[in-house]
């Protein structure tokens, strides 16, 4: 993949890029890598979801040292410490296709992802030498524990805390939701010192004072393993601080950022798994003597999986090639890390909100697709949907999402870093602009404009991505829009309160989009 | 040792494909291509071969277009050590494949030739047989076990009639079956590696034209839908029926 960009965060907004990356241009040799992934879920991963479920013995972590084995642990870690040195939107794309199953998406997304990206980006020579080769090989599984049980959203608030004894810090708290408790050697973990400084520490499984307990009863996931991790006067070396005291918040937010734009490619595979089952199910069931796949309001179904698909799909890897774009200029250094973890946090919000988003309604209508066996254990759909409901309350829950993007925005135009005058190059980019003169402070406007913005990021990336590719692509992105507009007309309305006319869609379009898809049965 | 591997740019054997409206070949706008599996499996083959005895080397071949550098790579990833590209855009059958992977093996200079019974496209089913004609060497055809041992490999192949176990002396060709063994994951590591191995192009090394001619494709008449017979005496009945019985 080469990156050839000249985006910079929020300018979707003012310019209209001539290209954008789009997944069709992962060069051939990554595609390969990808291939890999996907045979990897489907022979080792998919057959298992029973058992994954049942948490039997050994078997995740088995998986876990069985995906380190092929590389895949550390994809976009560092190169001198076993990672591969490869790009995040590479290694975003081949999550994606290890997501078909959601269980062993999170334990493996965690433990290539955010717990080891604190360390990639902030990490001394030997910290990262240290924990990054267990980690990367799969040997070890590892965790990021930020949030308790009364310090969620309000992540700054915690009571986690640190305190210096001669030569360790000692650590006392709790951390709720931990992902991978049960299973890891390693927890990038955060606490106050002295009850003030948010900071980082890097904390073994094997410290004195460590301990995992009570795994939750989970309403989906219930192959990943989710429990507390209980620090009791935890004895952590002194070089096991990450980056400086009092700035852990960086270390925590900033893996947030790129794992925001991670969870959305975990969020994009079981979404595009659901439309392949769905598909070929809309083909096979027959109902009044027709396949069910003749009837409009199931062909319409398929359009609209498809279409949202497509969209976010094209949102998720224009975001990924302008991360690496910004590594590639500014990483190296602790604080040019910093800066490309941040630059794109917008996008990075925007394609949380976007992938999780069209994962519920995708794996909703897919469920719906199925009549009663739909309902049942013997499909598959009963398991994604169940799974797929967490999405939208961790990494930050859509709301916090929502509120982040719209006042990161204003932040970054108030540091001169954007502009809020919207190019108007859609209909969602019009009224995104008209709005921006309303911005205030409540909620539920500050709310309706990240809708705007969000949306208008969309139908850019997918309107672009269509005029690359063409053919099939023309019709999902024609049908998004379509979406897109009356969102962002209700979104519109609730700032404005004004009323606002649609523009006109083409008769047809449904039809032929779902022709298309069942051709193929590819979800483009 | 060393053996030398033909592999073939197909289309993806689980794509959906159509013929153009002419018939005069397939629509393959953006169909994806792979290897053909029959032979990956002697790719992977000859790497465990490699795995276990490290004096052996592993050479792979494609005959086409530019782009079988995709398939080329992908071998190259697998383990294999090197690979030659005979670029050209002819058309060709097994005949014109096996002279010139003749021509390949004069001059790599293999001890064994590993290669897919056949491939997934046109399953002919003929190139390695007709290649150990040309060069006058033993073969043994759809291995699913092979042993190497001094000078000589011991092939246990697949027949109708159960398995028949041959000692091949070398230099041979052997053509592998599904069975042989089941290709692993391709390590990233090794995608990577495979960028810098050595690739060469060259232009093909004879005149040899194809005996047969595609004059037409067309897709295969689509079945009337079945029925459903409620017990084994109404199928029985049905059968007779046709005929069938
Ligand atoms: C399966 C699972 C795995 C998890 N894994 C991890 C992990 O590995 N590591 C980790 O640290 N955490 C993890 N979490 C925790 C997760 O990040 C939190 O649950 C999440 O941040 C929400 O916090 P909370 O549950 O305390 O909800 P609360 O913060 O109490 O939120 C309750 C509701 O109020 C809304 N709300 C809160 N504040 C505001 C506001 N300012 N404005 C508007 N609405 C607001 C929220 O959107 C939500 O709807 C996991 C959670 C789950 C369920």
């Amino acid at each position: 993949m080469s990156i050839q960009t000249q985006e910079t965060g929020c300018s979707f907004l003012s310019k209209t890029p001539d290209r954008v990356f789009s997944p069709e241009e992962f060069a051939k040799d990554e595609q390969l890598m990808i291939d890999q992934a996907l045979q990897f879920s489907r022979k080792e991963v998919v057959p298992l979801a029973e058992r994954i479920d049942a948490q039997e013995d050994g078997l995740m972590p088995g998986l876990i040292r069985k995906a380190g084995e092929i590389g895949f642990c550390g994809i976009d870690s560092p190169a001198d410490h076993g990672g591969l040195g490869l790009g995040k939107n590479l290694a975003a794309r081949i999550l994606e296709f290890l997501s078909l199953n959601a269980s062993f998406s999170v334990t493996y997304g965690v433990t290539s992802g955010i717990a080891q990206l604190g360390l990639s980006l902030f990490g001394t020579e030997a910290q990262r030498a240290e924990y990054l080769p267990r980690l990367a090989s799969g040997e070890w599984i590892g965790a990021y524990a930020l949030s308790e049980p009364n310090s969620g959203s309000d992540a700054l608030s915690m009571s986690a805390r640190a305190e210096r004894q001669g030569d360790k810090w000692v650590l006392n708290g709790t951390k709720m939701w931990i992902s991978n408790a049960k299973w890891a050697e390693f927890f990038l973990v955060m606490a106050k010192i002295d009850g003030q400084d948010v900071s980082a520490f890097l904390v073994e499984r094997s410290f004195p004072g460590v301990s995992v307990s009570r795994e939750e009863h989970k309403l989906g996931l219930k192959g990943s393993s989710t429990a507390r991790l209980v620090l009791e006067n935890a004895e952590v070396p002194l070089e096991n601080l990450l980056y400086e005291p009092g700035k852990g918040h960086h270390v925590a937010f900033n893996a947030l950022n790129i794992g925001r734009f991670k969870l959305a490619a975990m969020s994009l595979g079981p979404a595009r798994e659901a439309i392949w089952e769905a598909t070929q199910y809309a083909m096979d069931r027959k109902q009044f003597g027709r396949s069910i796949s003749d009837f409009g309001l199931i062909r319409q179904k398929l359009a609209d999986m498809v279409a949202h698909y497509f969209a976010v799909e094209a949102a998720l890897y224009r975001t990924g090639a302008n991360i690496d774009a910004a590594f590639a200029a500014h990483g190296g250094t602790v604080d040019g890390n910093r800066a490309a973890a941040e630059e794109f946090a917008v996008e990075c919000s925007a394609v949380k909100i976007l992938a999780t988003e069209a994962e519920a309604r995708i794996v909703d209508e897919a469920l719906q697709l199925y009549g009663g066996y739909g309902f049942t254990e013997e499909f598959p759909l009963a398991r994604i949907y169940r799974d797929c409901r967490v999405s939208r309350i961790y990494e930050g829950t859509n709301e916090i999402n929502r509120v982040f993007l719209a006042d990161r925005l204003k932040r970054r135009a108030d540091a001169g870093r954007a502009s809020l005058v919207a190019s108007g190059d859609s209909f969602a980019s019009e009224l995104a602009g008209k709005a921006m003169a309303k911005f205030g402070s409540d909620q539920v406007t500050v709310g309706a404009l990240s809708d705007l913005l969000l949306l208008t990021y969309a139908e850019q990336s997918a309107r672009l991505r269509a005029q690359q590719v063409g053919g099939v692509a023309q019709l999902a992105y024609e049908r998004f829009t379509n979406w897109a507009n009356i969102q962002a007309a209700m979104a519109y309305q609730t700032v404005t309160g004004e009323p606002v006319a649609l523009p006109s869609s083409r008769p047809g379009h449904v039809d032929e989009l779902a022709d298309a898809i069942l051709a193929t049965r590819s979800p483009i | 040792m060393k053996i030398l591997v033909p592999v073939k740019r197909v289309v993806d054997p689980y794509a959906k494909v159509k013929p153009l409206p002419d018939g005069s070949g397939l629509d393959v706008a953006g169909v994806k291509f792979d290897v053909n599996p029959f032979d990956e499996i002697a790719v992977e083959e000859a790497v465990r071969m490699k795995e276990r005895d490290p004096s052996v080397s592993v050479t792979v071949v494609s005959i086409g277009s530019g782009d079988c550098e995709e398939q080329l790579r992908k071998a190259l990833a697998i383990g294999a050590d090197e690979a030659l590209l005979v670029e050209t855009t002819d058309e060709m059958d097994s005949t014109v494949v096996a002279a010139e992977l003749e021509a390949v093996v004069r001059q790599v200079g293999p001890d064994l030739v590993l290669m897919g019974k056949q491939a997934t496209d046109d399953d002919c089913n003929q190139a390695g047989q007709m290649l150990a004609a040309r060069l006058g060497w033993p073969q043994a055809t759809f291995a699913c076990k092979i042993e190497t041992a001094q000078g000589s490999v011991r092939v246990t192949r697949e027949t109708d009639n159960g398995e028949e176990t041959l000692d091949v002396p070398l230099p041979a060709v052997v053509t592998t079956d599904l069975r042989l063994n089941e290709p692993r994951y391709i390590a990233l590591p090794g995608i990577i590696k495979a960028r810098s191995k050595p690739l060469s192009r060259q232009p093909r090394a004879t005149t040899a034209a194809p005996k047969t001619r595609t004059i037409r494709l067309e897709p295969p008449p689509s079945r009337p839908p079945g029925r459903r017979v409620g017990s084994v005496d109404e199928l029985v009945a049905a059968l007779r029926e046709r005929g069938a019985l």
